[in-house]
C-alpha cells in the first residue's frame, strides 16, 4: 500500500508537469487552432537557457531560471507567434503542423549541436530528500514539484476565471468574431496566450530537469504525454488538460513499477489509442459540431 | 427631430452583382425602422456596409451626422451603434451575466482601468437590470450555451443594449424563435425602445413580425429602395406585391 501510495505521488508530480504543457497546448488550440508538435522540445529547452546562464555566464541558480523564463516567454512566445505561426497560418492548419514538426527537430538538433549531446545534470529547486509521512517514504522534492505545479495552474486558473482580460482571453477563443465586434483587442489576447504557454513551458522545463536530467532529446516523451493528456482531457478545456495531464503521469508511473520500464514510453499511445476508440471527446471535453 | 442614421447613395457590388444600388434613407431618433425584401434583395449587403463589415463602392453613412463609411465595427460599437446576429453569436462557456457585463465592458474606463480595473468594470447592476429586463433572472448564472435557442436570442438582443447604444441593428432577431418566445422579444424590445429612446432597424424575413413591430418600413429589390412608408401603406402598395410575388 505505501509503495502504491508513494508512485502515485510521483506520478502526481509529473502528470503535474505534463498538465502544464498540455494546458498550453490546449491554451493556444484554443485561441489560434495551433497545434504545436514543438511543445516538448518547448519544455526541453529552458533548462538549457537556465544552464547556460549558470555555466557560461556564471550567474546564480535562481537568476538562471528568472532568465530561462523571460527567454522563453520572448523566443518560444513572441518570436515563435511571429516567425512561425502568424505567416504559416494564413496557409492553413496542416502547414503550420508541419512547420512546428520542423521546429521541433530544429530545436531539438540545436541544443545538441550548440550545448551537449550528453544528459546534464539539473540543479533540484527542493532538497533532494526523503520525508516519513504516517510510515510512507515520500520524497521532498516531488512534493514541491507537485505544490509548485499545483499552484501555476490554480493562479492560471483564477486569472483565466476572475480577472477581465481572462474573460477577454475566454471570449476570444470561443467566439472571434464577436469578441472583435465587441471591442476586446483579439490579436493582444492570441499573444498573451502564447506568452502564457511559453511560461508554462519555462516552469514544466525548471521542474522536470532536475528528475530527467536535461537532454536534448527530452522533448520526445515530454511533448507526447503532453499531447495525450490533452487529447484525454478533452483539448478544449484547462480543466481536462489538467486531468489528462495528471492521469497520464500516474498511469505511467504505475506501469513503469509493475508492468515493465521498457514499455513506459507506449503507455500515452495506449492510453490515446483508447480514449480516441471509446471516448473521442476525452475526459471533459465537449462534443464538437463543425461547420463545413 | 434629429436623424440618427442617415445612409447617402449608397451602392456596393461583387463582382458583376449590383447588390445594392443607389439605396438613402434616413432613421429618426427613436424609431423602429424595418427593411424587407425578397431574398437576394441586398437587405444584409446594405447592413454590413452600415456596419463597417463591408465597405461601400460609392456613397456615405452618417450615425448622428458623423460619416462612418468604413469605420471598423469595434469603431462603430464605441459610437454607440450596437448589433444583434441573424445566427446566434453568444459565448456559449460564460454564463448569460458574464456575456453582458462582456457586451459592455470595452466601453468602460482608461486602457490602464480595462487591464487592471475591477473584474466587472462596475457594470454587474447594469447586467442585472438588462437581465431582469428580458426576463432572464432565473437563467443568470447559467452558460449561455446550455440556454434554448429562443432564450439565446433573447440574450443576444440584451447584449446589444449593454453599451447604452444610440442605434441598434437588428438582423433577423424573429428566425428560428418560436411563437410564445416571439411575443415575448416583439413585446420586449418595443418597451426597451420605448424606455431608452435608441433607435431600431431591422431586418426581417418574418412579415407578421416586422409590420407589428415596426413604426416604418422599407422594402428592397434587386439593390434598390422601392417603397417606404408604415406598415398598412406597404401592404396595399402594388410595387411591393410584385416584387414578392412576381409578375
Amino acid at each position: 500500500m505505501a509503495e502504491i501510495l508513494q508512485l502515485v505521488i510521483a506520478g502526481l508530480a509529473t502528470g503535474a508537469i505534463y498538465a502544464l504543457a498540455a494546458i498550453g497546448f490546449t491554451l493556444l488550440w484554443q485561441t489560434s487552432q495551433t497545434i504545436n508538435f514543438a511543445q516538448g522540445e518547448f519544455v526541453m529547452l529552458p533548462a538549457f537557457f537556465a544552464l547556460v546562464a549558470m555555466n557560461w555566464f556564471g550567474w546564480p541558480f535562481w537568476l538562471s531560471c528568472l532568465v530561462a523564463i523571460l527567454v522563453s516567454v520572448l523566443l518560444l512566445g513572441m518570436v515563435f507567434k511571429v516567425i512561425v505561426v502568424d505567416p504559416m497560418l494564413k496557409q492553413g492548419v496542416l502547414p503550420l503542423v508541419i512547420s512546428t514538426i520542423a521546429l521541433g527537430l530544429l530545436l531539438r538538433e540545436g541544443a545538441k549541436d550548440f550545448y551537449s549531446a550528453e544528459a546534464q545534470p539539473f540543479p533540484y529547486i527542493f532538497p533532494d530528500r526523503q520525508v516519513s509521512v504516517l510510515g510512507v517514504q515520500l520524497s521532498l522534492s516531488q512534493i514541491g514539484v507537485l505544490l509548485i505545479a499545483l499552484a501555476v495552474i490554480a493562479a492560471l486558473q483564477l486569472f483565466l476565471s476572475r480577472t477581465r482580460t481572462g474573460r477577454q482571453m475566454q471570449a476570444t477563443a470561443q467566439n472571434p468574431t464577436v469578441a472583435r465586434i465587441l471591442g476586446v483587442p483579439v490579436e493582444r489576447m492570441i499573444l498573451y496566450t502564447f506568452i502564457i504557454n511559453a511560461a508554462l513551458a519555462a516552469m514544466a522545463s525548471l521542474l522536470i530537469s532536475p528528475i530527467y536530467l536535461a537532454k536534448f532529446s527530452n522533448g520526445e516523451h515530454l511533448g507526447l504525454a503532453a499531447f495525450v493528456a490533452a487529447i484525454v482531457g478533452g483539448f478544449n478545456q484547462v480543466r481536462g488538460a489538467i486531468a489528462g495531464g495528471l492521469l497520464v503521469g500516474v498511469i505511467d508511473n504505475l506501469a513503469a513499477a509493475y508492468v515493465s520500464t521498457g514499455y513506459r514510453q507506449s503507455v500515452p499511445l495506449i492510453l490515446l489509442v483508447l480514449f480516441i476508440l471509446f471516448r473521442p471527446q476525452g475526459l471533459l471535453g465537449r462534443r464538437e459540431e463543425r461547420a463545413v | 427631430m434629429t436623424s440618427v442614421l442617415d445612409v447617402k447613395n449608397l451602392s456596393r457590388a461583387f463582382g458583376g452583382l449590383q447588390a445594392v444600388r443607389d439605396v438613402s434613407f434616413e432613421v429618426q431618433e427613436g424609431e423602429i425602422l424595418g427593411i424587407i425584401g425578397p431574398n437576394g434583395s441586398g437587405k444584409s449587403t446594405l447592413f454590413n456596409c452600415i456596419l463597417g463589415q463591408l465597405v461601400p463602392d460609392e456613397g456615405e453613412v452618417r450615425v448622428d451626422g458623423q460619416v462612418v463609411t468604413g469605420l471598423r465595427p469595434s469603431e462603430l460599437n464605441r459610437r454607440g451603434v450596437s448589433r444583434t446576429f441573424q445566427l446566434l453569436q453568444v459565448f456559449p462557456q460564460l454564463s448569460v451575466r458574464e456575456n453582458l457585463i462582456l457586451a459592455g465592458q470595452e466601453h468602460r474606463g482608461s486602457r490602464l482601468r480595462r487591464l487592471f480595473g475591477p473584474r466587472d468594470a462596475g457594470l454587474t447592476p447594469d447586467a442585472n437590470r438588462m437581465i431582469d429586463f428580458f426576463r432572464l433572472g432565473h437563467l443568470a448564472e447559467e452558460k449561455a450555451g446550455g440556454l434554448s435557442y429562443g432564450q439565446q436570442k433573447l440574450l443576444d438582443a440584451a447584449m446589444a443594449f449593454m453599451a447604452g447604444p444610440r442605434l441598434v441593428l437588428l438582423d433577423e432577431p424573429a428566425g428560428g424563435v418560436n411563437l410564445t418566445m416571439l411575443a415575448s422579444l416583439k413585446e420586449r424590445l418595443q418597451a426597451i425602445n420605448a424606455e431608452t429612446r435608441a433607435t431600431f432597424v431591422v431586418i426581417e424575413h418574418n412579415m407578421e413580425f416586422v409590420m407589428s413591430l415596426c413604426t416604418r418600413i422599407l422594402v428592397l429589390a434587386e439593390g434598390r429602395l422601392i417603397a417606404a412608408g408604415t406598415p398598412g401603406e406597404i401592404r396595399s402598395n402594388p410595387d411591393v406585391i410584385e416584387a414578392y410575388l412576381g409578375h
